[in-house]
């Protein structure tokens, strides 16, 4: 959590803040209407492609990127209101997840800060974070807006959870398309702007990771846990997941 | 490319302070989550939708009609299903249909249409930079209201080079009128890219701009623009402020406005 906090003191930290809000944005808004699977609260999120690209390559600044572009997305949408407050915290988290869990999530994790096509370490680190950052988000959109009535948590709570899994993994060819181009040539890889070498593996992280992981399965298949109130199990996952987060 | 909701018609909400419509609106999502009875929201959404024909917002909300006609039905469809009730209407297997739970349904859909009419009353009675005016003005720290603004003024530009790149692809053969959704999303990708670098080459010339104009992002800062609560202001915020503490204590201690126990 240090870094998305100590980010804001760099202005072009700031600026990447900006822009992946307004790229996230513009593809949400363009694509709100296409195809709606519950009108006024998700579609099929197409956008959901710069979901890891941006929270491996601008780390802090893609979370709070992702967050102010849903929240845009919103505005623009006209679909302003509570459950925006959860997209927030929920979009947070798909970009936050890849860049502290991504050395952190042991056995999948990377040894280094860097994506390698051709490395089984990256894809597996790739693969798993994926599913667990759209696992974890699902879990706090999903009980946030089961608690305020909007859609109940068994329902949107896996829709989110597959739309983002599906954006993720074909996202992956975009990660590969522009990672080089972003790294060598505008040098705009986060670790890079804010001069810093991430902390490599740790207990601290690797609990943190797995308080995550444990969450967010948990979360979305509560329902399927015989003798466990669905109730029960989601707010549990979700006190792990907001652990594991602050821990990493 | 202008894709504001905002209408500039000069009405009495349009008048408001920036900081009162950001409050009031607040306070209605809070209103609306203290009932949870058809009767009760009921009032509450025709009140909400009298302010929007008041703030002269019909047309946000014809735009968003579908929108908000499918928020009732698909409410009144689901919660029925996911909620449970004492008095049987029907069943089946283990399909359960309760009075309650179907109340529950109906009150669940006009709350989240009075979301967003409120959200709609918001946005197209105040410009998106009165809106970081008045988020600074209540303590958004100055960097995030910063990339707010800067990412609300970005948001067209990107949506019209999205649309010349797609333009470009498609006269290139770019078939993007496929249904299949798992192709839509595949399709996204020659797009994508394209897009991602132009708007990425932008941050490294607006952080230059910046920096050689000495922004700092943890300098105090003025505002050209100063909002100012007026009485007009302080006076909505006070009886805003009266009617959430009538409903929740008519919610806590009277228990009203409640057809399923136990949720919001």
């Amino acid at each position: 959590m240090r870094y998305a906090l100590e980010m804001w003191k760099n202005t072009r930290m700031i600026v990447l803040v900006a822009v992946s809000a307004a790229i996230y944005a513009a593809a949400l808004i363009a694509f709100k209407t296409a195809i709606p699977l519950i009108p006024g609260v998700t579609e099929v999120r197409v956008a959901g492609i710069f979901l890891m690209t941006f929270g491996i390559l601008f780390g802090p600044a893609g979370a709070w990127g992702l967050a102010i572009g849903n929240l845009i997305g919103d505005i623009f949408g006209g679909t302003l209101g509570p459950a925006s407050l959860a997209g927030f915290f929920g979009n947070f988290l798909l970009g936050y997840l890849p860049y502290t869990m991504w050395l952190n999530f042991f056995p999948f994790s990377e040894r280094d800060y860097q994506w390698n096509v051709k490395g089984i370490k990256s894809w597996s680190a790739y693969i798993s974070i994926t599913v667990i950052s759209s696992c974890s988000c699902a879990v706090l959109i999903g009980l946030m807006v089961d608690a305020i009535g909007i859609v109940p948590y068994e329902v949107v709570s896996r829709i989110i959870a597959v739309n983002n899994i599906i954006g993720n993994l074909i996202g992956v060819v975009l990660l590969i398309a522009v990672y080089d181009v972003t790294k060598n040539q505008l040098g705009l890889v986060w670790t890079d702007i804010m001069g810093i070498k991430p902390d490599s593996m740790s207990f601290r992280g690797i609990l943190g990771s797995w308080l995550v992981a444990t969450g967010a399965m948990a979360g979305i298949f509560a329902g399927f846990i015989p003798g466990l109130s669905v109730n029960l199990v989601s707010w549990s996952s979700l006190i792990f997941i907001i652990a594991g987060s602050l821990i990493l | 490319m202008n894709l504001s909701l905002y209408q500039d018609k000069g009405t009495w909400l349009h008048n408001l302070d920036p900081r009162t419509k950001l409050i009031g609106v607040a306070i209605v999502f809070i209103i609306c989550l203290c009932f949870n009875s058809p009767i009760y929201m009921a009032i509450i959404a025709f009140s909400v939708f009298a302010i929007a024909l008041s703030a002269r917002a019909q047309k946000a909300l014809w735009t968003l009609r579908y929108i908000l006609l499918l928020l009732i039905v698909f409410s009144v469809i689901l919660w029925p299903f996911f909620t449970t009730g004492k008095t049987l209407i029907w069943s089946w297997g283990f399909l359960r249909l309760t009075k309650e739970s179907l109340f529950y349904g109906i009150a669940m859909g006009m709350r989240l249409s009075t979301f967003v009419i409120a959200g709609l009353i918001l946005l197209s009675t105040t410009k998106n930079e009165d809106i970081t005016n008045g988020l600074i003005k209540m303590g958004m720290p100055y960097p995030l209201a910063f990339a707010f603004s800067t990412a609300l003024r970005l948001v067209p530009t990107f949506v019209g080079a999205g649309a010349t790149i797609v333009q470009a692809q498609v006269s290139r053969g770019l078939d993007l009128e496929s249904k299949n959704i798992l192709s839509r999303f595949g399709k996204f990708i020659p797009l994508a890219v394209p897009m991602f670098i132009t708007a990425i080459r932008y941050t490294n010339r607006l952080s230059m701009a910046l920096e050689s104009r000495g922004f700092s992002p943890e300098s105090q800062r003025t505002l050209y623009y100063e909002p100012v609560m007026k009485i007009k202001d302080w006076l909505i915020l006070s009886f805003m402020l009266i009617l959430l503490i009538i409903c929740l204590y008519m919610r806590i201690f009277l228990n009203l406005g409640v057809v399923m126990p136990g949720r919001l």
